[in-house]
């Protein structure tokens, strides 16, 4: 028998039965439906929990500090002794390369940590989580800007704050901060004239040598009374603390810049994003400010040889490495590990999130099955009816000579066409659903995932024929004699 | 008109009911040619339906053997049965027994669609066939828009289609009144003398059974007489 035939047949005996086919749709339908919602509402908190980790420093963002050779894999113990070196774990240029060369790395970009000091007015702030990196690595970030934007390639120096970096000013007359007042202080981070000191060793050594010098000229630095305006970064000369004579070693007056605003990251001051306490500049402009600032000296923050001068080369804080798959990052991770150097990602967080949203979809999805699982026994219920009901057709059919396997597959297509029916109307009615619900709470609460649109329907039509089979096989059965005897 | 296209061999039929067995067929033989009609006449309980049924290979003899176009039936298991029925044999039954949701076309043309034949060349097999016996009106009619008589032709429409080489007809004018029952006796006749089918009927009436070409008359399990 063909299959379009044995098809046509099992629509039939559907169609004759319009109201209990449509009933037992209904249940499958609220199975199915009831189900997928679940199944949404798991992925819709999944979702969220990765947008979280997203904000909190990328899915398949890898941080790499410098390390201390602990877990390094020296395969050829020929070579150097590791410990010659001081400059081993750092990381540098070269070690970027290394990195970059790793099986799985989409990119690599480096961090450097700096801190400065910045005066404006009565008000000074230290500004310690300053990040440089490269201008590339910054756009990729796709922040959004209050007033401003990212530097141009090639700009000297600018910054770009974090929305909450103003509330870490102090007033330099009685120390009194933001935390205090709950005010913000009365400085336009974009046109304010502000100072800012690089050298915050030095700066903290002046200061403290002016307190400890009694009664000394208040506060002289923060006039600002001495930069030379000529736009950007003109040295401006100091005052020398020059008349303290009782100090045989006077400390060094640090110079004073004027860095100008390239903009302001998004935000209020109650909102807190990664970025909101951070500074940020471009990296290249930077490491030419220091060159400048420092010539020969040693770069603060940067290490020294032991003659007290400075590598050639810049040290990194950090390389951010990003690996071209989340599946990927821990053995990546682990790679880099092997090299030397600390590592530290979000997968570890990633993977307990995801054990946690699968356990979640499992549950939620086991409620939904529930319903589907009432839906099998009415489907296996029909499917008895109608067999009842029609003993005598299916034994007519067999006398005239329908192959027993025709007989089953026609029910099993019976019950396949209500799981199908049942699957589709399913599938929209929580399609709908999930609309409903994202409206009302305004978020993407409930995510029915692309995979989730054809495995329900497939689903639903297995479950209907798996709670059609053993009617089936009973038709199967059924004495062809018995069944024309039965009036 | 030589060869048998039915032999049976002294066949037994013995059921089982409760702790009591009944015979229901007590070494009952048989040769039926090639083009013959056939009535086997007994009243109710004689044993002519189970006879039937095992002559249709719809049942087996519990001894005996059974030979209907060349094969023993009584070893064939249920698959094969079937396979069998659809390829030699033709059913009428007395209840019509057409399938509700299919026209009288459909209904004639499923036991092609068994057969796996594609639709348009079985619809066309079944309309000429239909029109044979006088159906022309009712192609596109469900059973339940017909009276009994044209059921029974559209039944008997249905047990031609497949050529079979033999007919098995139980009581087929049982539910139609006397005008029909002779239109349809008529019609089965001149299936087997025009067209060189075989028909195996079951009756209990003598009067209907005198249409046939020979008369087996059964009685509690055993031929008694034959004419």
């Amino acid at each position: 028998m063909r299959f379009a035939d044995k098809l046509g047949m099992a629509w039939n005996s559907l169609l004759k039965r319009k109201l209990r086919t449509m009933l037992t749709i209904l249940g499958v339908m609220i199975g199915v439906a009831s189900i997928v919602t679940m199944m949404a509402l798991a992925e819709g908190l999944n979702r969220q929990s990765m947008e979280m980790i997203e904000q909190y420093g990328g899915l398949r963002t890898i941080e790499v500090r410098e390390g201390n050779g602990q877990n390094a894999q020296n395969s050829d113990a020929s070579g150097a002794s590791p410990s010659n070196d001081p400059t081993q774990y750092k990381l540098s240029d070269s070690t970027m390369e290394t990195i970059k060369a790793l099986d799985h790395v989409e990119s690599v970009y480096p961090v450097l940590d700096f801190q400065a000091v910045i005066v404006s007015g009565p008000y000074h702030m230290t500004l310690y989580s300053g990040q440089a990196m490269p201008l590339e690595a910054l756009r990729d970030m796709n922040w959004e800007f209050e007033e401003g934007g990212w530097p141009e390639e090639g700009d000297d120096l600018k910054f770009v704050f974090g929305n909450l970096v103003i509330e870490d000013f102090a007033d330099s007359r009685d120390n009194i901060v933001y935390w205090n007042t709950g005010k913000p202080v009365d400085i336009d981070l974009m046109n304010s004239k502000m100072f800012t000191i690089l050298d915050v060793q030095a700066y903290e050594a002046q200061k403290a040598a002016k307190s400890g010098s009694s009664g000394n000229t208040g506060s002289t630095e923060s006039t600002g009374s001495t930069g030379t305006t000529d736009g950007q970064t003109g040295t401006s000369s100091s005052d020398q603390a020059s008349g303290d004579g009782q100090q045989s070693t006077a400390p060094v007056v640090p110079k004073k810049y004027i860095i100008p605003t390239a903009g302001v990251l998004k935000g209020s001051l109650d909102d807190y994003m990664q970025y909101s306490w951070n500074t940020y500049c471009d990296l290249d402009a930077l490491q030419r400010m220091y060159k400048k600032a420092f010539k020969n000296k040693v770069i603060p923050g940067q290490p020294a040889k032991k003659n007290g001068k400075p590598y050639k080369e810049l040290f990194y804080s950090s390389i951010n490495v990003i690996a071209d798959e989340i599946d990927n990052v821990s053995e990546l991770q682990t790679a880099i590990g092997d090299l030397g150097y600390q590592t530290s990602s979000n997968s570890e967080w990633i993977e307990q999130t995801r054990q946690q949203s699968q356990s979640q979809q499992a549950m939620l999805g086991g409620i939904g099955a529930v319903s589907l699982l009432v839906a099998a026994i009415g489907i296996a219920n029909t499917m008895m009816m109608s067999i009842y009901e029609r003993t005598k057709e299916i034994g007519v059919m067999k006398v005239i000579g329908c192959g027993l396997f025709d007989i089953q597959q026609m029910f099993l297509m019976e019950a396949g066409m209500i799981g199908f029916g049942g699957g589709i109307t399913g599938l929209s009615l929580s399609f709908i659903i999930c609309i409903i619900i994202n409206k009302v709470t305004a978020a993407q609460t409930a995510v029915i995932p692309l995979w989730m649109y054809f495995a329900s329907v497939v689903f639903a039509i297995i479950v209907s024929m798996a709670a059609g089979f053993a009617p089936s096989k009973r038709a199967m059965s059924l004495s062809a004699l018995e069944a024309i005897r039965n009036n | 008109m030589g060869e048998s296209v039915i032999s049976a061999k002294s066949v037994y039929k013995i059921f089982k009911l409760g702790e009591e067995y009944v015979i229901a067929l007590k070494g009952v033989s048989l040769e039926v040619k090639k083009g013959e009609f056939v009535a086997i006449v007994g009243t109710s309980g004689s044993g002519k339906s189970t006879f039937l049924n095992m002559l249709a290979g719809l049942d087996r003899p519990t001894k005996g053997e059974i030979i209907i176009a060349g094969s023993h039936i009584e070893r064939l298991s249920e698959a094969e049965l079937v396979k069998f029925r659809r390829d030699h044999v033709g059913f009428i039954f007395q209840a019509y027994d057409l399938l509700p949701q299919l026209d009288a076309v459909e209904n004639v043309a499923l036991p092609l669609s068994f057969k796996g034949m594609a639709k348009k060349k079985r619809t066309e097999t079944a309309i000429e066939l239909l029109k044979r016996l006088g159906l022309e009106k009712y192609m596109k009619h469900k059973p339940t828009e017909m009276s009994g008589g044209q059921q029974q032709r559209v039944g008997i429409a249905r047990a031609l289609v497949v050529k079979p080489e033999i007919i098995f007809a139980d009581e087929p004018t049982g539910n139609l009144d006397t005008k029909t029952t002779i239109e349809v006796l008529h019609i089965l006749q001149d299936v087997v003398h025009n067209e060189g089918n075989t028909l195996v009927m079951v009756t209990h009436d003598n009067n209907l059974a005198s249409y046939a070409d020979r008369r087996i008359h059964i009685l509690d399990g055993e031929i008694v007489y034959e004419d």
